[in-house]
Formats: C-alpha cells, sequence, structure tokens
C-alpha cells in the first residue's frame, strides 16, 4: 500500500478551504444586499468582488479537492484488483468446486467498484459533509441560533426518511438485478436450445415463460421508480418547509430588528447549500454498508488458504530473478524428460462427502503406459485430476519416484507433465495462440499435424490465425477438443514432460486418425519413453497400453494387459464383448 | 435514427395515454418550479423589507404550496412515465423474443447466442433509461429554462439580458467538457468491458492456465488491462470534477455580476422595475441554480439517448432479420402411418456446389433405414432439411404424400420426431425437459419414459421427474441426455421419428439402456436413423450408404458386406466412431 492517507490529507485540505470559502459567499452577499439597500456603492462593489474572486478559487480548490480523493480511490482499485486476480490465479481447483464462476466474477468486478465507490465518492462525501456542517452551521448559528434550530427539525425530518427510503431504495434494486440476473439465464437457456424449441414448435410455451420473467421485471422496474419518485424529493420538499418556517420567523425577526434582511437572503441561501451534501448523505450509509459488504466478500477470496506448497525462493535469488529462470527453462529446457514411476498407495479420494476414488493401489512404471477404462462416475477423470493435482491427494497416497506427491513444488510437477482434460477450454484468441500459450510459434506445425487438426484448419476461412470467439464458439465440439489436443501436444514436446495425461481426447478423432495418435499420446517417437495414463472408452486404443486399469465406482476392479484382461471374466471382457456382440448377431 | 423510434411506435402506442399525461404534467412542472423564486421575492420584497407583517405567513405558505404542488405534479409525472416506460420495454422483449425464437438454425449459426441475448438484454434495458430518463425528461429541461428564462425577464429584463451574455461562453465551454467527457467515458467503458471479459474468460478456464502454468503471462496481461482502465478514469475523473467546480463556481461569479449590477442601478434614477431588491438577487440565485442544473445533467442525458440509438439500430436489425423457413399449410391426417419418400433430392448451400446430388429412397411404414458414410457424405444435411433447417432443396422430399415444404408446422411435428446429435437440455426439471413446457397427455409421457428407459434416470433421485436438471445438463452424462432427447421425442407419438446419433462416446452403461430404448423405438415406429454405432446400424432393414452426396449403396447388413464394396469398407473401418471390432 503506497501512502495513499497524503492524498487524502490533502483532499480534505481542501475540501475544508473550498466549504470555507463557499459558506463566506453568502456571508459577503448579506453584507452587500444590506449596503445596496443603504446605498452604498462601494461596499456593494467590493462584496461583489470578493464574491467573484471566491467563485473563481472555489473552481481550482474544488476540482483539486475530488481529484485528491478520486485518484487514490482509483489507484486503490487497481492494487486490489490485480491482488485479487493474482490471489485467484494461485487459488486451486479445491477452491473452485466451492464458489459459482459468476460469483467470483462479480466479487472480482462488482464488488471492487462497490469498494473503490466507498473509497473515492463515500470518503469525499463525508468529508464534504463534515465541512459543510461544521462551516455552514457554524455560519447559521452565528447570524440566529434560534433560526438554526427551528430550521434543523424539517431538514433532519427529512434526512431521516430518506435515509429509510434509500434503504428499500438499495434492496429493491438488488431484487431488480437479481431478476435481471434470472432473465437473462432463462433467455439463454432458450436461445442455446432454440434448435430443440422450434423442432418440437414449442416456441409459444417458452414465450409465455419468457413473458412472466419480464413482467416480473418489469413490475420492479415500476416499483423502483414510484420509490425514487417519492424518496428523492422529500428532500426537497423538507428544504421547503424549511425555507418556509425561515421566511416565517425570521420574516418576524427582520421586521422586530432583531436580523438583517441581507442576513435572511444568506441564511436561505446557506439552507440551501446545506441541502446539497445532506442529501446524499442519505446514501452515505447504503454505499458504506455495501462496501463493507463487499470488502468482506473480496477478502473471503484474498484470505482463502492456498492448497498447494509455495515455491521456496532460491537462495540469494530475487523473486524476479526466479521467474526469468524459469521461462528460460521453459524454452530451452536443459535436462531431458525424466519420465516418473508413479505408485498409488490405498488412495482415497473424495468431493465433499461424495467418496469418488476408494483404496486405489497401483504401479505404473517409469515409461511405461496405462490406459484407465470404466464407465461414466467410475472416477477415471478424477484419477487424472489427482495426478496432476488439479486435487490434492491426501498425504502417502500417491508417490512419485519415492518422493509424496503433495511434498513436490507444484510448479515443479506441472512442469513435468502435461494434462489434456476431457472438456476443451478456449480462450477467445485465435488457434495459434489458443496451442501455443507463449511458447514459440516453431512448435506449432507439428502439433497441429499430430492432433489431426490439419484438415480442420483448411477448412476455417483464417486458418491457425482463426479467431474461436467466446468459448471457442466458432468450431465444433471435436474441433474444440482437437485444439485443446494440440496445445497439450505442443507443451509435451516443448518442455521436459516426462509425464503424459490424457482424458478421453480420442473421442475427437475418427478410427483411421486414432490409430496413428495412440502412438504419439504413448510418447513411441520420442527419444526417452514417458510415462503416460490414457483414459479412453476405445478398447482399439487400449489395446496398444503396456496395462489397462478398469474402475467401477472408484475401485479397481481389473488390472493387468489388455490380453490378461480379455482372459478374465468381468466389465472388460464383458464390454470387449458387447462390441463385439453385433457381428455375430448379424451373422458374419 | 429518428425513422427507428418510428418503428418502436407499436411497443409505445398501448400505454399513449400514459405518455401523454406525462407530456402534459411538462408545462405544469416548469410552471409552478419557475413560479417559486417569484412567491419568494414577494415575501422578501414586499413583507420582510418592506416591514409589511400582515399577510406575511400567508405568502410564505403560498410558497410552501408550490413546494408541495411540484411535488405532487412531479410524481404522477414520474410514475406515468415510468410506467409507461416499462411497459412498452416489456411489449418490445416479448417482440424480440418471439421474433428470434423464429428465426432459422442458420442465422442463430452465423450469430453468437451472446450478442442476440444482448439484445434482449443490455440493448433494451439502455434503452429503458432512455425512455424514463433521456426523452421526455430532456423536453422537461427545455421547458423549465424556458419557464426560468421567461419568469428572470419579467422580474428584470435587463440584468437577465447581461446574465445571458455569459450564455454563449458558458455553452462553449460545457459543450467542451460534453464532448471531451463522452470520449473518456467510451474509453472506461470499454476498458471495464475487456477487463471484465478477460477476468471471467480467465476465471472459467483457470484449470488450463495453471495446468499449463500460464499464471505468470496471465497476470501481466491483466496488469496491462488493470492500468488502462485506471488511466482512463484518473483522466476522467478530472473533466469530471473540473466540470462540476467550474459550473459551482461561475454560479457564485453570477452573483457577484448581480451585485455589481445592482451596485450601478444605485447612482441611477431609481426605475421601480429595474431596482436590485434583496428578494431579486435571492430569486435570481435560485433560478441561476435551476438553469444550471438541467445544464449538468444533459450531457449524461444525451448520452442516454446516443446508446439508445446505437442500441435501437441493433434491435431493428435483429427484429429485420428476414432468415426463417416459410411454414406450409397443409394439414396431414391426424393418425398417418408414417411414409417418407425421398426423390432425386439435391442441395447446395453454394449455387453450383451440390452436396446432395439427386438422393433417392423411401422409408416404408414401420420401417427402420439406417444412412451410413463417411464425413462429408452429405448425412448431416440431409437430417437438417429433414427438420427443416434449410430450404431451398430441389426434388422432392414427400411425408405422407405431401411435399415437406407444403405442410403446416403443427403437422410436421406431429407426424417427424427428430432426435438431434447434440442434445439441448434446460435448466428446468426433467419432467419440463421432456414436454418442454407443453401439456402432453401424461399417459403418453409415462409411456415414452417406460419405453426409452428414461425411468431409470428419474428414479436415480428421490424428486423423479421433478429433479432439476443443472445448467446445461452439468448433471447428465451424455448418454443420458440421448435417452431423454428420445424420451421427448416419444412423448408426442410420432409417425416417424429421424434420429440422428451422438458420435461422442458413451459410457457402458448409459450405452446398454440407450441401445434397448432404440431398439423398442425401432420396433414401433418408421425410423430413418444417421447411424455410427455398429448395433444400431445391425438392428436396421435397410441401410442406405452415402457418398459424396449419392446413394452408393442399399441393402442389408448381410448383403452389403456381401458385396465388398463401399460399406464393407465402412465396416472395415470401424464406422465414423464405433470401435473397431478386432477379430473378425
Amino acid at each position: 500500500m503506497a501512502p495513499r492517507w497524503r492524498w487524502y490529507l490533502a483532499g480534505t485540505a481542501a475540501v475544508l478551504l473550498t466549504n470555507w470559502m463557499a459558506v463566506r459567499i453568502p456571508v459577503e452577499l448579506a453584507s452587500g444586499l444590506d449596503a445596496l439597500r443603504a446605498g452604498g456603492q462601494a461596499v456593494v462593489s467590493t462584496t461583489a468582488l470578493h464574491i467573484f474572486l471566491l467563485g473563481a478559487a472555489i473552481i481550482g480548490v474544488r476540482t483539486v479537492s475530488r481529484l485528491w480523493f478520486f485518484t487514490p480511490a482509483r489507484l486503490a482499485e487497481f492494487d486490489l484488483r490485480e491482488d485479487l486476480f493474482g490471489q485467484l490465479l494461485k487459488l486451486q481447483p479445491d477452491f473452485y468446486a466451492r464458489y459459482r464462476t459468476g460469483d467470483l466474477l462479480s466479487r472480482a468486478t462488482t464488488d471492487i467498484t462497490f469498494a473503490r465507490a466507498f473509497a473515492g465518492f463515500a470518503t469525499l462525501q463525508g468529508a464534504n459533509i463534515v465541512a459543510a456542517l461544521a462551516t455552514a452551521l457554524g455560519q447559521m448559528a452565528a447570524f440566529s441560533p434560534k433560526l438554526t434550530l427551528i430550521t434543523s427539525v424539517p431538514i433532519v425530518l427529512g434526512f431521516l426518511v430518506v435515509r429509510k427510503g434509500s434503504e428499500s431504495l438499495m434492496g429493491l434494486q438488488r431484487d431488480t438485478q437479481r431478476e435481471q440476473g434470472l432473465y437473462a439465464d432463462q433467455l439463454l437457456g432458450a436461445l442455446q436450445g432454440v434448435a430443440t424449441i422450434q423442432a418440437f414448435n414449442v416456441e409459444a410455451p417458452f414465450g409465455r415463460r419468457l413473458g412472466e420473467r419480464a413482467d416480473v421485471l418489469r413490475r420492479n422496474n415500476i416499483a423502483l421508480a414510484r420509490l425514487r419518485a417519492l424518496v428523492f424529493p422529500l428532500f426537497t420538499v423538507s428544504g421547503g418547509i424549511a425555507i418556509f418556517l425561515l421566511l416565517g420567523f425570521g420574516g418576524e425577526m427582520v421586521l422586530a430588528g432583531d436580523l438583517t434582511p441581507g442576513q435572511l437572503a444568506a441564511f436561505l441561501s446557506l439552507i440551501t447549500y446545506l441541502i446539497m451534501p445532506l442529501r446524499l448523505m442519505g446514501f452515505l450509509l447504503p454505499v458504506f454498508q455495501r462496501a463493507e459488504a463487499s470488502l468482506e466478500r473480496i477478502h473471503a477470496l484474498m484470505d482463502a488458504p492456498v492448497t498447494r506448497p509455495e515455491r521456496e525462493p532460491r537462495p540469494g535469488a530475487s523473486a524476479q530473478g526466479t521467474t526469468a529462470d524459469r521461462s528460460a527453462a521453459r524454452l530451452a529446457p536443459e535436462t531431458p524428460p525424466k519420465p516418473p514411476t508413479i505408485s498409488l498407495r490405498h488412495l482415497d479420494f473424495a468431493y465433499g462427502e461424495t467418496a469418488i476414488l476408494k483404496d486405489v493401489s497401483l504401479e505404473i512404471p517409469a515409461g511405461s503406459s496405462l490406459g484407465v477404462f470404466g464407465r461414466s462416475g467410475a472416477g477415471k477423470s478424477t484419477l487424472l485430476r489427482v495426478l496432476s493435482r488439479l486435487e490434492n491427494p491426501p498425504g502417502g497416497t500417491v508417490w512419485i519416484d519415492g518422493e509424496d506427491v503433495t511434498q513436490i513444488d507444484l510448479d515443479r510437477w506441472r512442469e513435468r507433465m502435461i494434462l489434456v482434460p476431457q472438456a476443451a477450454w478456449l480462450f477467445s484468441e485465435t488457434i495459434a495462440e489458443n496451442v501455443a500459450m507463449g511458447l514459440p510459434e516453431g512448435v506449432l506445425p507439428a502439433a497441429v499435424e499430430a492432433a489431426a487438426l490439419t484438415p480442420d484448419l483448411a477448412a476455417l476461412p483464417g486458418g491457425l490465425q482463426t479467431v474461436v470467439g467466446e468459448r471457442g464458439i466458432v468450431l465444433s465440439g471435436g474441433q474444440r477438443q482437437r485444439v485443446a489436443l494440440a496445445r497439450g501436444l505442443a507443451h509435451a514436446s516443448a518442455g521436459t514432460r516426462g509425464l503424459l495425461l490424457f482424458d478421453d481426447v480420442l473421442s475427437a478423432v475418427d478410427h483411421h486418425t486414432e490409430q496413428i495418435l495412440i502412438h504419439t499420446l504413448l510418447g513411441r517417437q520420442a527419444a526417452i519413453q514417458p510415462t503416460s495414463v490414457i483414459v479412453t472408452h476405445r478398447m482399439s486404443a487400449l489395446q496398444h497400453c503396456d496395462r489397462v486399469v478398469v474402475l467401477d465406482a472408484g475401485r479397481v476392479v481389473q488390472f493387468g494387459t489388455h490380453a490378461e484382461l480379455l482372459a478374465q471374466h468381468g466389465v472388460y471382457r464383458e464390454a470387449w464383448e458387447t462390441q463385439q456382440g453385433a457381428p455375430d448377431e448379424a451373422g458374419s | 435514427m429518428s425513422s427507428l423510434w418510428v418503428k418502436l411506435w407499436p411497443d409505445l402506442k398501448p400505454d399513449l395515454p400514459r405518455f401523454v399525461a406525462a407530456l402534459l404534467c411538462v408545462p405544469l412542472i416548469s410552471a409552478v418550479g419557475a413560479a417559486q423564486p417569484v412567491l419568494l421575492k414577494r415575501v422578501l420584497d414586499e413583507h420582510i423589507v418592506a416591514q409589511h407583517a400582515d399577510g406575511l405567513w400567508l405568502a410564505a405558505g403560498l410558497y410552501l404550496a408550490a413546494v408541495l404542488g411540484s411535488f405532487a405534479i412531479e410524481g404522477v409525472y414520474t410514475v406515468a412515465l415510468s410506467v409507461a416506460a416499462e411497459s412498452s420495454i416489456y411489449r418490445l422483449r416479448q417482440r424480440i423474443v418471439t421474433h428470434t425464437l423464429g428465426l432459422s438454425q442458420r442465422f442463430f449459426e452465423a450469430q453468437p447466442t451472446g450478442q442476440v441475448l444482448t439484445r434482449a438484454t443490455s440493448d433494451v434495458d439502455a434503452l429503458s433509461e432512455a425512455l424514463s430518463q433521456g426523452s421526455i425528461s430532456i423536453l422537461l429541461d427545455l421547458s423549465n429554462i424556458l419557464a426560468v428564462l421567461i419568469a428572470m425577464f419579467w422580474l428584470n429584463g435587463k440584468m437577465t439580458l447581461a446574465l445571458l451574455a455569459l450564455g454563449p461562453p458558458l455553452a462553449m465551454m460545457i459543450e467542451f467538457f460534453r464532448r471531451r467527457m463522452r470520449v473518456l467515458y467510451a474509453e472506461v467503458r470499454d476498458a471495464l468491458a475487456s477487463l471484465n471479459s478477460f477476468t471471467a474468460e480467465r476465471l472459467a478456464g483457470i484449470e488450463v492456465l495453471q495446468l499449463y502454468r500460464q499464471e505468470e503471462r496471465t497476470q501481466a496481461r491483466f496488469r496491462a488491462l488493470d492500468a488502462a482502465h485506471r488511466d482512463a478514469n484518473v483522466k476522467n475523473n478530472f473533466y469530471d470534477a473540473a466540470l462540476y467546480a467550474l459550473i459551482d463556481g461561475i454560479s457564485s461569479m453570477c452573483v457577484a455580476l448581480m451585485l455589481f449590477w445592482g451596485a450601478r442601478q444605485i447612482g441611477l434614477a431609481p426605475g421601480e422595475g429595474n431596482a436590485v431588491t434583496v428578494g431579486l438577487v435571492v430569486a435570481f440565485v435560485d433560478y441561476i441554480d435551476r438553469v444550471f442544473r438541467p445544464l449538468r445533467e444533459f450531457s449524461g442525458k444525451v448520452t442516454f439517448l446516443q446508446r439508445a440509438g446505437a442500441s435501437l439500430e441493433k434491435i431493428f436489425w435483429l427484429l429485420g432479420v428476414d432468415d426463417r423457413i416459410t411454414a406450409g399449410s397443409t394439414e396431414l391426417p391426424a393418425h398417418s402411418p408414417g411414409r417418407l419418400v425421398l426423390r432425386d433430392v439435391r442441395f447446395a448451400y453454394k449455387p453450383g456446389n451440390d452436396i446432395l446430388k439427386g438422393i433417392t429412397f423411401t422409408v416404408e411404414p414401420g420401417e427402420v433405414v439406417a444412412v451410413v458414410g463417411r464425413t462429408g457424405s452429405g448425412k448431416s444435411t440431409l437430417v437438417r432439411l429433414l427438420a427443416r433447417v434449410h430450404d431451398g432443396y430441389r426434388g422432392s422430399i414427400e411425408v405422407e404424400g405431401v411435399e415437406l415444404r407444403e405442410i403446416a408446422p403443427v403437422s410436421i411435428r406431429r407426424a417427424i420426431g427428430s432426435v438431434r446429435q447434440e442434445v439441448q437440455l434446460f435448466t428446468d426439471t426433467l419432467r419440463f425437459n421432456l414436454t418442454l413446457g407443453e401439456d402432453l397427455d401424461p399417459e403418453r409421457l409415462r409411456e415414452a419414459v417406460e419405453l426409452t428407459n428414461a425411468r431409470v434416470i428419474a428414479e436415480r433421485h428421490p424428486d423423479g421427474l421433478d429433479q432439476s436438471i443443472r445448467e446445461r445438463g452439468a448433471n447428465v452424462s451424455a448418454g443420458e441426455g440421448q435417452i431423454l432427447a428420445l424420451a421427448r421425442a416419444m412423448a408426442r407419438d410420432p409417425a416417424i421419428v429421424i434420429l440422428d446419433e451422438a458420435t461422442a462416446s458413451v459410457d457402458p452403461l448409459s450405452e446398454r439402456l440407450l441401445q434397448e430404448g432404440i431398439e423398442r423405438v425401432f420396433a414401433r415406429k418408421t425410423c430413418l436413423v444417421i447411424a455410427h454405432r455398429l448395433s444400431t446400424i445391425t438392428h436396421a432393414d435397410r441401410i442406405v450408404v452415402l457418398d459424396e452426396g449419392a446413394v452408393v449403396e442399399m441393402g442389408t447388413h448381410a448383403e452389403l458386406l456381401a458385396k465388398n464394396g463401399a460399406y464393407a469398407s465402412l465396416y472395415a473401418e470401424g464406422f465414423e466412431n464405433a470401435i473397431k471390432p478386432s477379430s473378425p
């Protein structure tokens, strides 16, 4: 945190000066008006000159007073965003499993804006209100304590009503925002499912459903407008009542000779001057409360424990140096890929209460390949996520070359492996950027070819430079998977990857390609055989793996070579026969 | 742009009385507002300064009455306007939704869904802002300024003229700020939009970033966007602060000018009307504020209007899209046997480049025909023609003896049930995903659920058919999705089922359930299947082999294998994605 208090200190001084000058104007006006009545031309001209100069000075001082509050708030916002995003990058999937992306996003965007609104707008207005009250009320009391008291009554009442009203207003605003979200969600669902809606000719019921939502939104907005029409002008009304009282009681005082007409006029403009900041004060509390809630929500993320061992800074090297070394190492591997030996010992893994992997014990020797087979929900993907430490296994269950995987620095571990997940995630950039992700472009052609992406690129107008749109919307599902596969293969070939993990990537390619691709996945062309784990339903691919494990409901039910498994009675052979069954039935 | 607002007329029209009521309030608000300083001046000059105690409270009460009057009329104005605006917006939303849901698939393939969504949400919201806070409100501001100027002239013409001399330079200054701020505001908005969309995308793809150790690169890119956002804001803040302070300072300087003017008057002959009195100065200070306030907000309101203009343009572009398949009007008999005849069907996406090159085959009532072929053979195009995604085919496609394009939509749906490759599920209950909001015969629904094995999916949760399907069907596997899609089609008891099998791999359990379901459907209906699975293909009565848009072989599995032609080689390759049997 930079010394931002200096900004605020300077800002507060400027606010005080502004208010002092602003209150001087009615005082000058009072003597000017009284002199005007008395015919004192010189006095009138002097006060006019004073007012003119005060007005001119206010332009400068008020400008800087606002800037000195807004700027540090912007700087703080910048830092906060930066820190929060950095933290979000560090947090691991166990954290992301607990939050919806939409929620995280709103914390990283809306909540920060709310916090900033407090840091800039609310602090400025707070200082302004204090300064205005101190200077204006002081001056009013100097004119007449009695009048000050009388006129305060409606203003204070008005203030209370507006404060109450602004709270309901905020509540209603939140409701409206939520309704807007619901409407957008429902509409999005309908648009994404439009083909089905049309095929079943159900446009009318869907339109009605959306109409009901839109109607709730409409009624909410109207209620909001009604409340606005009541709450804001009420302050003007309370000001009007104050002026009415001032005219009556103050008028009587002037008639009695206790107050000059100029002073009465000055009093009137002081009331008007006070109303604006007071009106804003009704909003300060909600802004403050909202900012408080927002900061709480932001800090919940900032304070969330990062479940990964932080890389230990090398002794004598600055953090910067480490970074540079690291990227250099990424581009030019000094050490050849070292395939790990993996042993799983009684691995249990659960998402919350739901046990996914149960007592899994397996040996994967360095440089061997393991195929993973099983129905949906058997725990295949979870096994890969645990190996890549997207999910951290319990200590002592996953060993890499005799070292507990949870004790290995996460970055060092991830440098040694590559995982291509089942769900292909693409960023709205070019295909080249999606594949390379920081690698030199030279690695692209080989990876694209290996992932069978070449025919797709030929059909796309921009080839490798095609921008894929949000979530890769321009591409078909298969194309997206092939791009993600190319990304994995590119990184596998460029780095020191000794462990290759592939989750159901074969379903994106046809049978012919599969037979070529499987050898790439298994690293058969590599100088040093990597260790590889491949999840797939395709037995034609599994048969190329050194060993196959069959998972069922999180347990290892079969383990061995393809041939061994076929020889056993079990799920594997059953599945093989089901797939084989058809030709028999057809009599071939 | 004005023609766009005219297009909005049908949505505005039903609320015309409310809009008119709001409009009628405008001169009233202006008049009562402009009267307030006059009443104030009267109290000050005629009672207080003139030492005229009688009627002091009454005159002050008159002022209060005017303040309360303004409150009441403005309330009526705001409520009438917002009800009218929101109701119009509601109608527009519905118009957009109804129109969009009717557009052809070709349109949706070309348009990102997010953009279409924006039309019915953000763009409509911008319009709503403009209607309730832009359009008539600008008129109100102008009317207020006019009323104030009239009152000022009436009170003291010469001083008003002197103050008005400040008008042109002031207007130029405000215009300068307005232009500058409009540019800066757009900069801020764009910077924030890129920052937020970057954040959204990186968060959604966080696992990939972490797996590929992109943290440092991503943080650096974020920092650049964050800094651009900060700098745009700091710049914008300067203009914002300066404009605010300028208007504040200048109104004080106007007071000084009035006093100067008053000082000059002292030496002159006291012409009654031109005397600068206490009340006059107070009234003018009030008026100056009343002129400045709308001027300060004017730029914001114009921005509302400009933004709404841009939104209107996009909305009406969408409403102007007429890319829809023309519906026919011929009704089919209620209980038709289900017969599909294709005769020399040709189709080209681009003229001269036929994808389908004369396809002829018949699916007889009760028959199951499987279509197989490599990628690019025209299978998908054929399905898209049958699903009426594309029009403009040549040759003829007859359903129950009637040309497809001439059949009424309701009849088509009753005759043909289609199961698409990509199953679309909605965030609602399982039941809704089957009925799609229609009142289906519950017995028929139950039968369909039973027949297709969807019952198994329903039963895995205590809520049965009322269990929730999560966003994008997150709690439904690919195979289960197919089963539900099949149940959805069967619940409508169509005569013909067109099934486009998914190529995605399905887990073994669902595979079996799905296969059972498909076989039961095969036994009951006329079916045309774009098949990827060997088991599906072998269950068909007849197989049509497509290659490069033409039918190259037709027959049963055994016959075609014996031919040792295109089908046999497809079979040897294991079809598109099916598992190749390794031992013959």
